[in-house]
Protein backbone atom coordinates (compact mmCIF):
# COMPACT_ATOMS: atom_id res chain seq x y z
CA UNK A 1 0.00 0.00 0.00
CA UNK A 2 1.28 3.45 -0.81
CA UNK A 3 -0.01 6.95 -1.44
CA UNK A 4 1.69 9.56 -3.59
CA UNK A 5 1.17 13.25 -2.90
CA UNK A 6 2.96 16.57 -2.87
CA UNK A 7 3.77 18.83 0.05
CA UNK A 8 2.77 22.22 -1.34
CA UNK A 9 3.80 24.18 1.73
CA UNK A 10 4.77 23.33 5.24
CA UNK A 11 5.51 25.36 8.35
CA UNK A 12 6.70 24.98 11.93
CA UNK A 13 5.88 27.08 14.96
CA UNK A 14 7.71 28.11 17.04
CA UNK A 15 10.68 28.49 14.64
CA UNK A 16 13.25 25.74 15.04
CA UNK A 17 16.31 27.72 15.98
CA UNK A 18 17.93 28.80 19.20
CA UNK A 19 16.51 32.30 19.13
CA UNK A 20 13.58 33.02 21.40
CA UNK A 21 10.31 33.60 19.57
CA UNK A 22 9.54 37.28 19.36
CA UNK A 23 6.07 37.78 20.90
CA UNK A 24 5.46 40.62 18.45
CA UNK A 25 5.87 38.22 15.51
CA UNK A 26 3.35 35.87 17.09
CA UNK A 27 0.91 38.76 17.68
CA UNK A 28 1.26 39.77 14.04
CA UNK A 29 0.50 36.21 12.88
CA UNK A 30 -2.67 36.24 15.00
CA UNK A 31 -3.71 39.78 14.10
CA UNK A 32 -6.49 38.82 11.69
CA UNK A 33 -8.36 36.69 14.23
CA UNK A 34 -11.41 38.49 15.64
CA UNK A 35 -10.93 39.59 19.28
CA UNK A 36 -13.94 37.69 20.56
CA UNK A 37 -12.39 34.47 19.21
CA UNK A 38 -8.83 35.33 20.15
CA UNK A 39 -9.69 35.51 23.86
CA UNK A 40 -10.53 31.79 23.65
CA UNK A 41 -7.12 30.75 22.29
CA UNK A 42 -4.91 28.87 24.74
CA UNK A 43 -1.13 29.16 24.32
CA UNK A 44 -1.25 25.86 22.42
CA UNK A 45 -4.07 27.09 20.17
CA UNK A 46 -2.05 30.26 19.46
CA UNK A 47 0.92 28.13 18.43
CA UNK A 48 -1.35 26.06 16.16
CA UNK A 49 -2.83 29.18 14.56
CA UNK A 50 0.64 30.64 13.87
CA UNK A 51 1.75 27.48 12.07
CA UNK A 52 -1.49 27.36 10.05
CA UNK A 53 -1.17 31.04 9.16
CA UNK A 54 2.29 30.38 7.71
CA UNK A 55 1.05 27.38 5.73
CA UNK A 56 -2.22 28.43 4.08
CA UNK A 57 -3.71 31.68 2.88
CA UNK A 58 -6.46 33.31 4.89
CA UNK A 59 -9.94 32.11 3.90
CA UNK A 60 -8.62 28.99 2.18
CA UNK A 61 -11.34 26.36 2.25
CA UNK A 62 -9.57 23.06 2.82
CA UNK A 63 -10.41 19.75 4.54
CA UNK A 64 -8.25 19.59 7.63
CA UNK A 65 -6.80 16.84 9.78
CA UNK A 66 -5.61 17.77 13.25
CA UNK A 67 -3.49 15.25 15.09
CA UNK A 68 -2.41 15.57 18.70
CA UNK A 69 -1.36 12.95 21.22
CA UNK A 70 -2.26 14.97 24.29
CA UNK A 71 -4.47 17.82 23.02
CA UNK A 72 -5.35 20.27 25.82
CA UNK A 73 -4.57 17.72 28.53
CA UNK A 74 -3.06 20.38 30.84
CA UNK A 75 -6.45 22.11 30.86
CA UNK A 76 -8.33 18.89 31.65
CA UNK A 77 -5.81 18.08 34.36
CA UNK A 78 -6.29 21.48 36.00
CA UNK A 79 -10.06 20.96 35.99
CA UNK A 80 -9.70 17.55 37.62
CA UNK A 81 -7.64 19.19 40.36
CA UNK A 82 -10.41 21.79 40.79
CA UNK A 83 -13.07 19.08 41.07
CA UNK A 84 -10.89 17.31 43.63
CA UNK A 85 -10.71 20.57 45.59
CA UNK A 86 -14.52 20.92 45.51
CA UNK A 87 -14.46 23.92 43.16
CA UNK A 88 -16.89 24.50 40.31
CA UNK A 89 -15.21 24.31 36.92
CA UNK A 90 -15.46 26.99 34.30
CA UNK A 91 -17.83 26.14 31.41
CA UNK A 92 -15.47 27.97 29.04
CA UNK A 93 -12.45 26.00 30.24
CA UNK A 94 -14.43 22.77 29.87
CA UNK A 95 -15.60 23.57 26.36
CA UNK A 96 -12.03 24.42 25.31
CA UNK A 97 -10.51 21.28 26.82
CA UNK A 98 -12.10 18.79 24.43
CA UNK A 99 -9.92 17.25 21.74
CA UNK A 100 -11.62 19.07 18.86
CA UNK A 101 -11.68 22.53 20.48
CA UNK A 102 -8.78 23.94 18.42
CA UNK A 103 -10.31 22.50 15.23
CA UNK A 104 -13.57 24.27 16.08
CA UNK A 105 -11.85 27.59 16.70
CA UNK A 106 -9.94 27.17 13.44
CA UNK A 107 -13.12 26.57 11.43
CA UNK A 108 -14.66 29.73 12.90
CA UNK A 109 -11.58 31.93 12.49
CA UNK A 110 -10.91 30.78 8.92
CA UNK A 111 -14.60 30.37 8.03
CA UNK A 112 -13.57 26.93 6.84
CA UNK A 113 -16.69 24.99 5.95
CA UNK A 114 -15.01 21.78 4.76
CA UNK A 115 -14.69 18.82 7.06
CA UNK A 116 -12.15 18.64 9.82
CA UNK A 117 -11.03 15.51 11.62
CA UNK A 118 -9.20 15.40 14.94
CA UNK A 119 -7.06 12.41 15.77
CA UNK A 120 -5.37 11.25 18.98
CA UNK A 121 -3.00 8.92 17.16
CA UNK A 122 -1.42 6.72 19.86
CA UNK A 123 1.56 4.59 18.87
CA UNK A 124 1.07 5.11 15.11
CA UNK A 125 1.99 8.76 15.62
CA UNK A 126 2.04 11.13 12.64
CA UNK A 127 1.19 8.34 10.17
CA UNK A 128 -2.44 8.35 11.33
CA UNK A 129 -2.94 11.83 9.86
CA UNK A 130 -1.42 10.76 6.54
CA UNK A 131 -3.69 7.69 6.44
CA UNK A 132 -6.66 10.00 6.97
CA UNK A 133 -5.34 12.23 4.17
CA UNK A 134 -5.16 9.16 1.89
CA UNK A 135 -8.86 8.61 2.61
CA UNK A 136 -9.70 12.22 1.76
CA UNK A 137 -7.77 12.04 -1.53
CA UNK A 138 -9.69 8.85 -2.26
CA UNK A 139 -12.95 10.69 -1.64
CA UNK A 140 -12.01 13.17 -4.34
CA UNK A 141 -10.36 16.07 -2.48
CA UNK A 142 -7.22 17.35 -4.19
CA UNK A 143 -5.86 19.32 -1.20
CA UNK A 144 -5.68 18.46 2.48
CA UNK A 145 -4.22 20.37 5.44
CA UNK A 146 -2.53 18.34 8.18
CA UNK A 147 -1.77 19.98 11.52
CA UNK A 148 0.37 18.06 14.02
CA UNK A 149 0.51 19.68 17.46
CA UNK A 150 1.44 18.91 21.04
CA UNK A 151 2.35 20.55 24.30
CA UNK A 152 4.75 18.91 26.76
CA UNK A 153 2.93 16.37 28.91
CA UNK A 154 1.81 17.52 32.38
CA UNK A 155 4.56 16.57 34.84
CA UNK A 156 2.11 14.46 36.89
CA UNK A 157 2.44 11.67 34.30
CA UNK A 158 5.57 9.46 34.38
CA UNK A 159 8.13 10.04 31.60
CA UNK A 160 9.93 6.69 31.63
CA UNK A 161 9.69 4.15 30.13
CA UNK A 162 7.13 5.79 27.83
CA UNK A 163 8.01 7.81 24.75
CA UNK A 164 5.11 10.22 24.84
CA UNK A 165 6.43 13.74 25.10
CA UNK A 166 9.22 16.23 24.56
CA UNK A 167 9.99 19.35 26.58
CA UNK A 168 8.82 21.81 23.92
CA UNK A 169 5.50 22.69 22.33
CA UNK A 170 5.71 22.16 18.60
CA UNK A 171 3.31 22.49 15.68
CA UNK A 172 3.85 21.44 12.08
CA UNK A 173 1.31 22.29 9.38
CA UNK A 174 1.49 20.68 5.93
CA UNK A 175 -0.62 21.48 2.94
CA UNK A 176 -0.78 18.32 0.80
CA UNK A 177 -2.02 17.96 -2.72
CA UNK A 178 -2.30 15.11 -5.21
CA UNK A 179 -1.90 17.49 -8.16
CA UNK A 180 0.27 20.52 -8.90
CA UNK A 181 3.62 21.55 -7.50
CA UNK A 182 5.39 20.65 -4.27
CA UNK A 183 7.78 18.15 -2.72
CA UNK A 184 6.72 14.80 -4.25
CA UNK A 185 6.49 12.10 -1.59
CA UNK A 186 5.43 8.47 -1.43
CA UNK A 187 3.92 7.33 1.88
CA UNK A 188 3.99 3.58 2.54
CA UNK A 189 3.92 0.91 5.22
CA UNK A 190 6.83 -1.45 5.91
CA UNK A 191 7.17 -4.58 8.02
CA UNK A 192 10.13 -3.65 10.21
CA UNK A 193 9.15 -3.04 13.85
CA UNK A 194 10.67 -0.73 16.44
CA UNK A 195 9.72 2.11 18.74
CA UNK A 196 10.52 5.69 17.79
CA UNK A 197 7.98 7.00 20.29
CA UNK A 198 4.64 8.69 19.76
CA UNK A 199 3.83 11.81 17.74
CA UNK A 200 5.68 14.40 19.90
CA UNK A 201 8.94 12.50 19.32
CA UNK A 202 8.19 11.85 15.65
CA UNK A 203 7.48 15.46 14.69
CA UNK A 204 11.15 16.58 15.05
CA UNK A 205 12.13 13.69 12.72
CA UNK A 206 9.61 14.92 10.15
CA UNK A 207 10.94 18.49 10.40
CA UNK A 208 14.48 17.21 9.89
CA UNK A 209 13.40 15.13 6.89
CA UNK A 210 11.64 18.06 5.20
CA UNK A 211 14.21 20.74 5.99
CA UNK A 212 17.40 18.78 5.33
CA UNK A 213 16.42 17.35 1.97
CA UNK A 214 16.84 13.76 3.16
CA UNK A 215 15.89 10.93 0.83
CA UNK A 216 13.49 9.21 3.17
CA UNK A 217 12.02 9.16 6.65
CA UNK A 218 11.25 5.83 8.29
CA UNK A 219 9.38 5.84 11.58
CA UNK A 220 9.19 2.58 13.52
CA UNK A 221 6.24 1.66 15.69
CA UNK A 222 5.76 -1.53 17.76
CA UNK A 223 3.70 -3.06 14.93
CA UNK A 224 5.33 -1.84 11.69
CA UNK A 225 7.11 1.14 10.12
CA UNK A 226 5.90 4.09 8.07
CA UNK A 227 8.00 5.47 5.25
CA UNK A 228 7.97 8.87 3.52
CA UNK A 229 10.19 8.82 0.48
CA UNK A 230 11.08 11.58 -1.97
CA UNK A 231 10.15 10.61 -5.51
CA UNK B 1 -24.30 47.41 40.90
CA UNK B 2 -24.18 48.00 37.13
CA UNK B 3 -20.50 49.00 37.13
CA UNK B 4 -19.68 46.09 39.40
CA UNK B 5 -21.43 43.76 36.95
CA UNK B 6 -19.56 45.26 34.00
CA UNK B 7 -16.28 44.60 35.81
CA UNK B 8 -17.40 41.02 36.46
CA UNK B 9 -18.25 40.57 32.77
CA UNK B 10 -14.82 41.86 31.75
CA UNK B 11 -12.87 39.72 34.20
CA UNK B 12 -14.86 36.49 33.96
CA UNK B 13 -15.15 36.50 30.16
CA UNK B 14 -11.55 37.46 29.28
CA UNK B 15 -12.53 40.84 27.86
CA UNK B 16 -9.55 42.65 29.40
CA UNK B 17 -9.18 45.00 26.43
CA UNK B 18 -12.55 46.55 27.34
CA UNK B 19 -13.18 49.14 30.08
CA UNK B 20 -16.29 49.54 32.20
CA UNK B 21 -17.10 52.70 30.18
CA UNK B 22 -17.11 50.68 26.93
CA UNK B 23 -20.16 48.69 28.03
CA UNK B 24 -23.53 50.43 27.78
CA UNK B 25 -25.93 49.26 30.51
CA UNK B 26 -28.82 49.13 28.04
CA UNK B 27 -26.89 47.50 25.19
CA UNK B 28 -27.62 43.87 24.22
CA UNK B 29 -25.06 41.53 25.80
CA UNK B 30 -25.47 38.76 23.25
CA UNK B 31 -25.19 38.56 19.47
CA UNK B 32 -25.25 42.00 17.86
CA UNK B 33 -24.51 44.02 21.02
CA UNK B 34 -21.41 43.14 23.03
CA UNK B 35 -21.21 39.92 20.99
CA UNK B 36 -21.25 37.34 23.78
CA UNK B 37 -22.26 33.73 23.05
CA UNK B 38 -23.87 30.79 24.84
CA UNK B 39 -20.63 29.71 26.55
CA UNK B 40 -20.31 33.24 27.93
CA UNK B 41 -23.86 32.95 29.33
CA UNK B 42 -22.88 29.82 31.25
CA UNK B 43 -19.64 31.42 32.44
CA UNK B 44 -21.39 34.60 33.52
CA UNK B 45 -24.08 32.57 35.31
CA UNK B 46 -21.32 30.82 37.30
CA UNK B 47 -19.56 34.12 38.10
CA UNK B 48 -22.84 35.66 39.33
CA UNK B 49 -23.56 32.62 41.50
CA UNK B 50 -20.09 32.84 43.05
CA UNK B 51 -20.15 36.59 43.63
CA UNK B 52 -23.78 37.27 44.57
CA UNK B 53 -25.00 33.81 45.59
CA UNK B 54 -27.82 34.24 43.08
CA UNK B 55 -28.71 31.29 40.90
CA UNK B 56 -30.20 31.80 37.45
CA UNK B 57 -32.34 28.75 36.74
CA UNK B 58 -32.84 28.05 33.03
CA UNK B 59 -35.96 25.96 33.83
CA UNK B 60 -37.67 28.58 35.97
CA UNK B 61 -36.37 32.02 35.04
CA UNK B 62 -36.76 33.97 31.81
CA UNK B 63 -33.09 33.67 30.88
CA UNK B 64 -33.39 35.67 27.65
CA UNK B 65 -34.90 38.62 29.52
CA UNK B 66 -32.44 38.45 32.45
CA UNK B 67 -29.38 38.28 30.21
CA UNK B 68 -30.66 40.96 27.81
CA UNK B 69 -28.44 43.73 29.19
CA UNK B 70 -26.34 44.77 32.19
CA UNK B 71 -29.34 46.75 33.40
CA UNK B 72 -31.74 43.77 33.31
CA UNK B 73 -29.15 41.53 35.00
CA UNK B 74 -28.71 44.09 37.79
CA UNK B 75 -32.50 44.31 38.33
CA UNK B 76 -32.75 40.52 38.56
CA UNK B 77 -29.83 40.14 41.00
CA UNK B 78 -31.10 42.94 43.23
CA UNK B 79 -34.62 41.47 43.33
CA UNK B 80 -33.27 38.00 44.19
CA UNK B 81 -31.10 39.48 46.94
CA UNK B 82 -34.10 41.43 48.30
CA UNK B 83 -36.10 38.15 48.50
CA UNK B 84 -33.36 36.63 50.66
CA UNK B 85 -32.96 39.49 53.11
Amino acid sequence: MYQDFKVQRWSVWPPQNDQKTDPLVQDELLSSIPKMLKRRLSPLARTVFCAINLCIDKNTNIPTIFSSTHGELAKSFKMMEMIEGGEEISPTAFSLSVHNSIAGLFSMAYKNKLQSTVIAPGEEGIAAAFIEATGLFDEGYSEVLIVLYDDPLVSFYPEEPYKLSTNESCVVALSLSNVGLGIPLRFSIQEQKGDDGEQPLQVPLLIQFLSENKENLIIHTPRHSWCWERR
Amino acid sequence: MENELKQLIISSLDLEDLNVEDIDSQEALFNEGLGLDSIDALELGLAIRKKYDVRIDAEKDDVVKIFASVSSLAVFIESEQAKKS
